[in-house]
């Protein structure tokens, strides 16, 4: 269980940027974040992971917690090490100079056990497309495959908790169904996960539970499916809200509508 | 003859920049930060080595081994001391502290060692090669061996090791290396460390050809030209860079030089520069960026 408890986070000492969130992600289950740009879904899974002191982040407030333990002022690396928890940070954190089997054996640098080499098999069992690429580079490679070797490359961290940060980001419909297929597929497998998506859709079909960010709050919270029905979120984050135009005095109602609370 | 003499002596000349230009490169890859102290390291290594092999009498063969790993450890210490602190800045910031660390770093050896010339001669198998009319002199062909296996070791070291690996990675993108469990910060340790080492074989080598003082450093300038032709962050641009311009001053030292032009070999490989700049803004071997369309 990872539960994120009245946390508030600023950047470089001024910018306040998460105001207060309190979340579980239980154990087992896909939890999916949905939020407008800029509502500090990125900020949260940075703070989460230990990689906020890298952005001159800081956390000033409140407490993260995996089981009973704190993760407040870990380091990634740690975090990694001794809670199993892995961040796949947004826009592919694939690294582009080296080939895609040198990219494995990186993620792998914090392990010295003999079953790496087992794993990367593994990796490439899950992604039968990365098998032809081993010796490319990971910059020549499609956006889809670089996406998927993000996530093998997490996996050869031996996680038991997953962030996802966008793992859709500008990649093809199809592709990001097949991601969402793999998602899914780690999940039934006994993996937990954190699921940051601007594609609300699709994300909230597979999680389980879901939240919305707005302002570095969480403004509504339940399970995936009621989610998918509620209203508000229907028009705000899945575009299907009346068809016909509106007039000016409802793009008012709008804007009071969307401050929720 | 002449011309192959000159050939020759240039290009055994240009191992040891290389390797000083390598000793740049892995920090500019590592960090996006020119080391601009770079003299200095060349002389507090050459100065280690010295204690070592002149001062406690210990055979060659180990005190250069234990040498470099005490200039590893004093790259390691600077870095920790000056450059970590900066982790995640501007990599302007860090290359501002090498200027400043430069200066720190010639004082204290001044206070250290004082400011006259130490004697610096080691005494090696002979090793000078003489054909007929051309010879090149022992030091100077154990210079260009002993940096030409150093250079080797170092690209063993980043293309077929773990620790190779996550530095390549590190060198990419500091958070995605921390973002996969590689700590950042041990990897820049490590880099430094072994940029320190580099420079210390070079400096040893060119401290060889005279005598040591904490002047020495000057020499290191030398890696400006060498790296920027080379291409910032080439590792095989850096031995190339370094042979041009070891080509490059000898070829002036040999042939321009005595039409009158005194100094003009300490000139010349910036002219070089220039032209090279003019022509490929990002060096001869500088990467070209993996661009996505």
């Amino acid at each position: 269980m990872l539960s994120i408890e009245n946390l508030r986070v600023v950047y470089h000492d001024v910018i306040s940027i998460l105001n207060g969130i309190s979340l579980k992600a239980a154990s087992g289950e896909i939890s999916v974040i949905i939020g407008a740009n800029g509502a500090g879904k990125t900020t949260l899974l940075r703070a989460i992971s230990g990689m906020l002191r890298m952005f001159d982040g800081n956390i000033i407030e409140g407490d993260i917690k995996v089981g009973d333990f704190s993760l407040k002022g870990l380091d990634s690396t740690d975090i990694i090490k001794k809670f199993g928890l892995t961040y796949v940070m947004e826009d592919r954190p694939v690294f582009w100079y080296l080939t895609i089997e040198e990219n494995l054996a990186a993620a792998a640098y914090s392990r010295w056990d003999r079953t790496v080499k087992a794993d990367m098999e593994k990796v490439f069992d899950y992604f039968p497309v990365l098998n032809k690429l081993r010796q490319q580079k990971a910059g020549y490679t499609s956006g889809g495959e670089q996406q998927m070797l993000a996530i093998g490359m997490s996996l050869m961290t031996q996680p038991k908790i997953l962030l996802f940060d966008e793992p859709s980001l500008g990649l093809a419909p199809l592709i990001t169904e097949e991601l969402f297929r793999i998602i899914e597929r780690l999940n039934r497998e006994g993996m937990t996960i954190v699921l940051v998506e601007q594609n609300a859709h699709a994300a909230l079909q597979i999680g389980h539970r879901g939240c919305v960010l707005e302002n570095g709050r969480v403004v509504l919270e339940g399970q995936a499916a009621a989610l998918l029905e509620n209203e508000d979120v229907r028009e705000f984050y899945l575009g299907a809200g009346a068809k016909e135009r509106k007039s000016y005095q409802d793009a008012k109602r709008y804007k009071r509508r969307k401050r929720w609370l | 003859m002449d011309f192959i003499q000159t050939i020759g002596s240039g290009l055994l000349i240009g191992c040891v920049y290389g390797l000083l230009g390598l000793g740049i490169v892995i920090i500019f890859r590592a960090s996006e930060a020119f080391n601009f102290a770079i003299g200095e390291f060349m002389v507090i290594g050459s100065f280690l080595f010295y204690i070592f092999f002149f001062d406690l009498r210990v055979p060659f063969i180990l005190a250069l081994p234990l040498g470099l790993l005490a200039a590893g450890a004093v790259g390691a210490l600077i870095e920790r001391l000056s450059i970590k602190p900066l982790l995640g800045r501007s990599p302007l910031s860090m290359t501002i502290i090498t200027l400043g660390l430069a200066s720190v770093l010639r004082s204290s050896v001044q206070l250290i060692f004082g400011a006259h010339s130490y004697s610096f001669f080691i005494e090696l198998p002979n090793a000078s090669l003489e054909y007929g009319d051309i010879l090149f002199p022992s030091e100077r062909v154990w210079a260009g061996g002993l940096s030409i296996i150093a250079f080797a070791l170092v690209i063993f070291f980043i293309f077929r090791t773990r620790w190779g690996v996550a530095i390549r990675a590190t060198s990419e993108s500091q958070s995605k290396a921390m973002a996969f469990g590689i700590d950042a910060r041990f990897i820049l340790l490590m880099v430094w460390g072994l940029s320190a080492m580099c420079i210390a074989v070079a400096g040893v080598m060119i401290s060889n050809f005279g005598a040591l003082s904490y002047l020495t450093g000057i020499a290191g300038l030398r890696a400006i030209p060498v790296v920027l032709i080379g291409g910032m962050d080439s590792i095989g641009g850096a031995l190339i860079g370094g042979l041009i311009v070891g080509l490059c001053e000898a070829l002036v030292g040999s042939y321009i030089e005595p039409l009158g032009l005194v100094g003009f070999k300490d000139v010349a490989p910036y002219l070089l520069l220039l032209i090279v700049l003019f022509i490929r803004p990002y060096g001869l071997f500088g990467t070209v960026r993996i661009e996505r369309v």
